[in-house]
C-alpha cells in the first residue's frame, strides 16, 4: 500500500469536498472542487485508491502545489 | 553443382548472422514476454519487406568477432503500410546494442538514405551506451566517436519506441525524433542506473531515472506510454498514418468513416450551461473530427493544453485546444512547452493547425516565472509567427488577456471564429479596479463601482465580430463544417499543400 499525495495544481479557495474518509475511489473522480478564477476546477484522483485523509475543509484557501487529499493505493 | 562452397557458405553465415545474442539470451527474453529485435521488425513491417543493410556486420576487435552479429544494430529497408520506411532496431543481446564507428556507420547509411529519398525512420531503442573497451582512451575516442554528429531537420518524420534500457544511441534518437512511445517499465536516460549508482555512491531506481512516468509526466519527451512492444510498434505505425513521407508532400488523404457528421449534433451535450462550470475539451474534439481518427500527443504532459493529430474530411490536422477540466483552462509553463513542440511538428509535415479556445489566461504566479514563463510565451508567439501552416482558431467560451494573442487573435492565425458563448476582454473588470487601479471595494466603495462601470465593457462574441475581431459566430453544432470549409479555403494551392517549413531546425527538447 503506498500514500498518494494529491495536490492543488491552482491557487484556489475550497468550495466542495466530494469525497469522504475511507471511500473508494477510481481514476479521475472528483475529489474536491476549487473554486479559482471564477471557476470550479475539479481535483481528480490521479488513480484508484481509498481516501485515507482530507486535509481541507469548505472555504481553505489552497495554494498551488499544497497537498489536498491523501489516498492509499 | 557449380558454386556449391560458396552457396553453402553464405547460407551458414546468413544463419549466424541472424542468430542474434545465441538461444540462451533469446530463451530469457522469451521468458520474460519481450520480443526481440528482430520479431519487432517482423510486427513493425509489412509481411516480407524487410531488405536488411549490415547483415555481415561485426565487431572490428577480432577477440569480439563470433560474438557479435550485425554489431548489434540490425538496419535496413521495409515498407510499413506499403510506404517505404527506414529502420533500425537495436539488439540488446548482443552486446548491450552498445554503439561502435562500426554500427554507427550502418545507422548513418540508414539516416541518409532516409533523408536523401524522403522516407521516415523509425528506430526501436534499447541500448547500452558507447561500446567498452573500443571507445576507451584517447585513441578508443577519435575513432569510436569520429562520425557522430546528431542533426534534426526534419525532412522525413522519425518515429520512435523506448523499450527497454535506453542509453546513449538510443536517449539520443528518442529525444531527436518526432514522435515517441515509451514502454513501461523501460527507462531513457544519460546514463544507466548502474553507472549513476557508482558515480553517486548510492541505489538508483531506474523508474526515478528515466521511467515512463518521468518522461510522460515531468519532462514531456515521451508522447505516450503503453504496456506492450507490440502496442508500442502499433503507435509508431497509428503515428507515421497521419505523415507525409517527406517534408515536400502533404499527408495522405483518408477515407472518411460512415456518419462522420453525425457526433457534431450532440455537442451542446458535452458542455456546462454555467461559465463557472468546466468540461473536458477532449470529448467536444471527439465530437467534431473524423470518427476514431483523435491521436493525442503528450497526454499527461502541459494538461491544461490538448495536442493531437486527428482528421476532418480525411485530412490529416493538427488540433491544440485548451482544457478547462485543468486549472480551468489556465496556460502554464509546460503547456506553452508542448504547444511550441506541437506547432514545430505540424508545421514541418504540412499538417493544418486548429486551436480551440477557452482559456482565462496565463497561469501566474511565483512557481510559473521560476518556470522561465515569459521567456515561454514569447517561444510560442514566435513560432506563430514562423508557422506557415494555415492556422484556423474557433473560440468555444473564454479567451483573456495575452493568451488571446497566442491562441490565434489578430494577426495569429489566418481564420478566427466564435460561438456565440464566447467571451473576450484583456482581464476580470474586478481585477483591474483591484489590482490595477488600486481602489479598494471596501475602503472605497463608491469610488470601486464607478470604477467597475468603466471596466465592464461588451465581451460578447457579436461584439468581436461587429469589429471583424472574429470574422464569424457559429453554433457549436456548425463547428465541423466551418472547418471543413476553411480548410479547403486554406488549402496551399499554390505549393501543393506544402509550407516553408522556417522552423524545421527549431530545438528538439527545451
Amino acid at each position: 500500500m503506498a500514500a498518494v499525495e494529491v495536490k492543488a495544481d491552482v491557487t484556489g479557495s475550497v468550495w466542495k469536498i466530494m469525497t469522504k474518509v475511507g471511500e473508494q475511489v477510481s481514476e479521475g473522480d472528483e475529489l474536491v472542487i476549487l473554486e479559482s478564477m471564477k471557476m470550479e476546477i475539479p481535483l481528480m484522483a490521479p488513480e484508484a485508491g481509498t481516501v485515507k485523509e482530507i486535509l481541507v475543509k469548505e472555504n481553505d484557501i489552497s495554494n498551488e502545489g499544497e497537498t489536498v487529499v491523501i489516498l492509499e493505493v | 553443382m557449380a558454386f556449391e562452397k560458396e552457396i553453402l557458405e553464405h547460407s551458414q553465415r546468413k544463419a549466424k548472422a541472424l542468430s542474434m545474442g545465441g538461444a540462451k539470451k533469446l530463451e530469457r527474453r522469451r521468458e520474460a514476454g519481450i520480443l526481440n529485435a528482430r520479431q519487432r521488425l517482423d510486427y513493425l513491417v509489412d509481411p516480407g519487406s524487410f531488405d536488411e543493410s549490415g547483415l555481415f556486420a561485426r565487431s572490428v576487435l577480432p577477440e569480439a568477432q563470433e560474438k557479435t552479429p550485425t554489431d548489434g544494430k540490425i538496419a535496413g529497408f521495409a515498407r510499413i503500410a506499403g510506404r517505404r520506411v527506414g529502420v533500425i532496431s537495436n539488439d540488446f543481446t548482443v552486446a548491450g546494442s552498445s554503439s561502435t564507428a562500426l554500427n554507427g556507420k550502418k545507422m548513418g547509411h540508414i539516416k541518409q538514405v532516409a533523408t536523401s529519398r524522403g522516407f521516415p525512420l523509425v528506430l526501436l531503442g534499447e541500448s547500452t551506451g558507447a561500446r567498452m573497451p573500443d571507445t576507451m582512451g584517447a585513441r578508443g575516442m577519435a575513432f569510436s566517436l569520429e562520425n557522430n554528429m546528431y542533426l534534426r531537420t526534419r525532412e522525413t518524420p522519425w518515429a520512435n519506441a523506448i523499450l527497454g534500457m535506453a542509453f546513449g544511441s538510443s536517449a539520443w534518437y528518442a529525444c531527436l525524433s518526432d514522435f515517441n512511445v515509451i514502454k513501461k517499465g523501460a527507462c531513457m536516460a544519460v546514463s544507466s542506473a548502474k553507472l549513476v549508482s557508482l558515480a553517486t555512491k548510492g541505489e538508483v531506481d531506474p523508474e526515478d531515472l528515466g521511467g515512463w512516468k518521468l518522461h510522460t509526466e515531468i519532462t514531456g519527451i515521451a508522447d505516450l506510454a503503453v504496456d506492450t512492444d507490440e502496442e508500442a510498434i502499433d503507435a509508431i505505425k497509428k503515428f507515421l498514418s497521419y505523415m507525409p513521407s517527406h517534408h515536400r508532400e502533404a499527408p495522405p488523404r483518408a477515407l472518411v468513416p460512415e456518419g462522420s457528421d453525425e457526433p457534431v449534433k450532440g455537442i451542446l451535450d458535452t458542455l456546462p450551461q454555467s461559465r463557472t462550470k468546466v468540461y473536458d475539451v477532449i470529448k467536444v474534439i471527439k465530437k467534431i473530427v473524423d470518427i476514431d481518427s483523435y491521436f493525442e500527443l503528450k497526454a499527461r504532459f502541459g494538461r491544461t493544453m490538448v495536442t493531437a493529430l486527428a482528421r476532418i474530411d480525411g485530412r490529416t490536422v493538427g488540433i491544440a485546444a485548451n482544457n478547462p477540466i485543468h486549472k480551468g483552462g489556465a496556460i502554464d509553463a509546460d503547456a506553452c512547452d508542448k504547444m511550441c513542440s506541437f506547432l514545430v511538428l505540424c508545421d514541418s509535415f504540412n499538417i493544418p493547425i486548429i486551436m480551440f479556445i477557452d482559456q482565462p489566461g496565463f497561469l501566474i504566479g511565483i512557481e510559473a516565472e521560476r518556470k522561465k514563463m515569459p521567456g515561454k510565451v514569447i517561444n510560442w508567439m514566435n513560432a506563430m509567427a514562423l508557422c506557415t501552416m494555415p492556422k484556423i482558431a474557433v473560440q468555444f467560451r473564454k479567451n483573456y488577456g495575452q493568451g488571446y494573442l497566442n491562441m490565434g487573435g489578430g494577426k495569429n492565425a489566418d481564420e478566427l471564429a466564435a460561438w456565440w458563448l464566447a467571451e473576450t476582454s484583456f482581464m476580470d473588470p474586478s481585477s483591474a479596479v483591484g489590482v490595477v487601479l488600486g481602489v479598494d471595494r471596501e475602503a472605497e466603495p463608491k469610488k470601486y463601482e464607478d470604477m467597475l462601470d468603466k471596466m465592464i465593457k461588451d465581451t460578447s462574441a457579436y461584439e468581436s465580430a461587429s469589429v471583424y475581431g472574429v470574422k464569424q459566430v457559429i453554433d457549436p453544432r456548425e463547428t465541423r463544417e466551418y472547418l471543413k470549409t476553411m480548410l479547403d479555403v486554406h488549402h496551399l494551392r499554390l505549393t501543393g499543400g506544402v509550407g516553408q517549413h522556417l522552423m524545421r531546425a527549431w530545438p528538439t527538447t527545451y
